[in-house]
């Protein structure tokens, strides 16, 4: 049920971000095996900062979009 | 569930995740650090932090949810902003890496005057390596965010284009760096609309209840206009409201025109989409007086050429004067069978102006003039 429900999560973020492909560009930090990069960005919610890391530690499904 | 969002407005993030009810943790990249070439992406992260897949289908996902690896728990860490002072410090007498990355510091965790160091830091760098796409986009990044801000100058949106445009020459398979020029562009080279989905999240968003979350910069223009085939030149048969050039002339003492032409990002293409800034020049006394008419911009193409609208229109506000900013838009392109040349465009504006807020008010015309040159793979305009 969790893994259905978080497929489902997938399917609607992707299909609501818009957007029209996904593409990590070779050779960039974001590689399958490695570590994902530690960056430290604003929190969307209030602008403070937030490590990457604050939010790993468990099985994690990241999602990168925009808006637009 | 944790997202990244690549946004230069992350305000509008919020209210489409309001709207689509998305409550995980996001954090901002406005400048794309992460260097991704397009969006959406969605990684599988195991609990040490390590990449397990890059583009998951949903065998993929049934084996990560169900792989027994240890839950470490989260660790614990406190993120901490870099040291602004020290940013410029170590930034006087860095190479262009340093200086970017000081750059890039200043423009996610400075305040406002912080962006003129990170601007100039950019440009230090760009100077020792001209060819590094990224600072050219970072640049532009940091151009148009001062451009929204109460320390505005003129030329920010045109600088931003520029280093965009350049950003997008060194590397054109850059999808995100393409899609912020066609974010301002011509509706020939749009893929999609940007943000006309604004409007109906905030009617959706109010029918349950809630708040809509606040935009201080509101998508507007170009930013909310649907692609087209064609450029639709079908609302130019209006009247010219001073063909006998008889309204006297404000030379740019009260009210300030800058100009943005934003280009198509395909470059067999001509269309352009003019974006007129208009301000009044305060120092000066310079004031809106919105008590008897909205202000007027008449565009007249050059032989050959076509635009969507040759009248436009910017309404003033409520109050009798006022001095907010007020932009107007139009495309252009070369009409079939036309080649594309560099070219002139004449027009003017037209506006009800007071000589200070309470002081004398009158009826002027500015004329304005944009040059449109096309080198071998861009367009610069003067």
């Amino acid at each position: 049920m969790k893994s259905q429900i978080l497929r489902v999560m997938i399917g609607a973020a992707i299909l609501s971000a818009g957007g029209p492909m996904s593409s990590i560009q070779a050779g960039t930090a974001i590689q399958e095996g490695k570590p994902f990069p530690d960056l430290t960005l604003p929190a969307l919610e209030d602008g403070r900062p937030r490590s990457i890391t604050d939010l790993l530690g468990q099985k994690t499904i990241l999602h990168i979009f925009a808006s637009w | 569930m944790v997202g990244i969002v690549l946004e230069q407005h992350p305000d509008r993030a919020r209210l489409f995740m309001q709207w689509k009810q998305m409550d995980w943790p996001v954090l901002v990249d406005a400048l794309n650090i992460l260097e991704l070439r397009a969006v959406p992406v969605t990684i599988l992260i195991d609990e040490a932090g390590i990449v397990r897949s890059t583009d998951p289908r949903a065998s993929d996902l049934e084996v990560f949810l169900s792989s027994d690896l240890p839950d470490r728990g989260r660790p614990a860490s406190v993120a901490i902003p870099p040291d602004i002072q020290d940013l410029k410090h170590r930034s006087e007498n860095g190479d262009a890496e340093v200086l970017r990355a000081a750059a890039d510091s200043l423009f996610l965790w400075g305040t406002g005057i912080d962006l003129d160091t990170a601007i100039d830091n950019y440009h230090r760098a760009i100077n020792m390596e001209p060819g590094n796409g990224t600072t050219h986009f970072h640049l532009g990044v940091t151009y148009r965010k001062r451009h929204e801000s109460d320390r505005r100058r003129e030329g920010d949106f045109a600088q931003a284009v520029e280093h965009w445009s350049r950003a997008l020459e060194i590397d054109p398979n850059q999808y995100i760096w393409r899609r912020r020029i066609q974010q301002f562009g011509p509706r020939q080279d749009k893929p999609y609309p940007f943000y006309d989905w604004v409007e109906t999240a905030r009617t959706e968003i109010a029918a349950r209840g809630e708040m809509p979350h606040s935009l201080p910069v509101e998508p507007v223009g170009a930013e909310i206009a649907h692609p087209a085939g064609t450029l639709d030149s079908g609302s130019t048969t209006c009247t010219e409201p001073d063909p006998e050039s008889r309204i006297e002339r404000d030379p740019g003492k009260l009210i300030r025109i800058e100009i943005v032409t934003i280009p198509s990002t395909d470059p067999k293409s001509a269309s352009a989409r003019i974006h007129l800034i208009m301000t009044p020049i305060t120092e000066a006394g310079g004031h809106w007086n919105n008590e008897v008419g909205p202000t007027e911009v008449w565009i007249h193409p050059p032989s050959g050429w076509e635009v969507d609208r040759s009248l436009l229109t910017a309404p003033g506000v409520k109050e009798p004067v006022s001095d907010e900013t007020r932009l107007v838009e139009f495309e252009i392109g070369p009409k079939a069978g036309h080649d594309r040349t560099d070219i002139t465009i004449q027009g003017y504006a037209l506006y009800y102006v007071c000589e200070s807020s309470s002081g004398v008010c009158l009826f002027r015309r500015q004329d304005i003039a944009i040059t449109m040159i096309y080198p071998e793979n861009s367009v610069r305009s003067r």
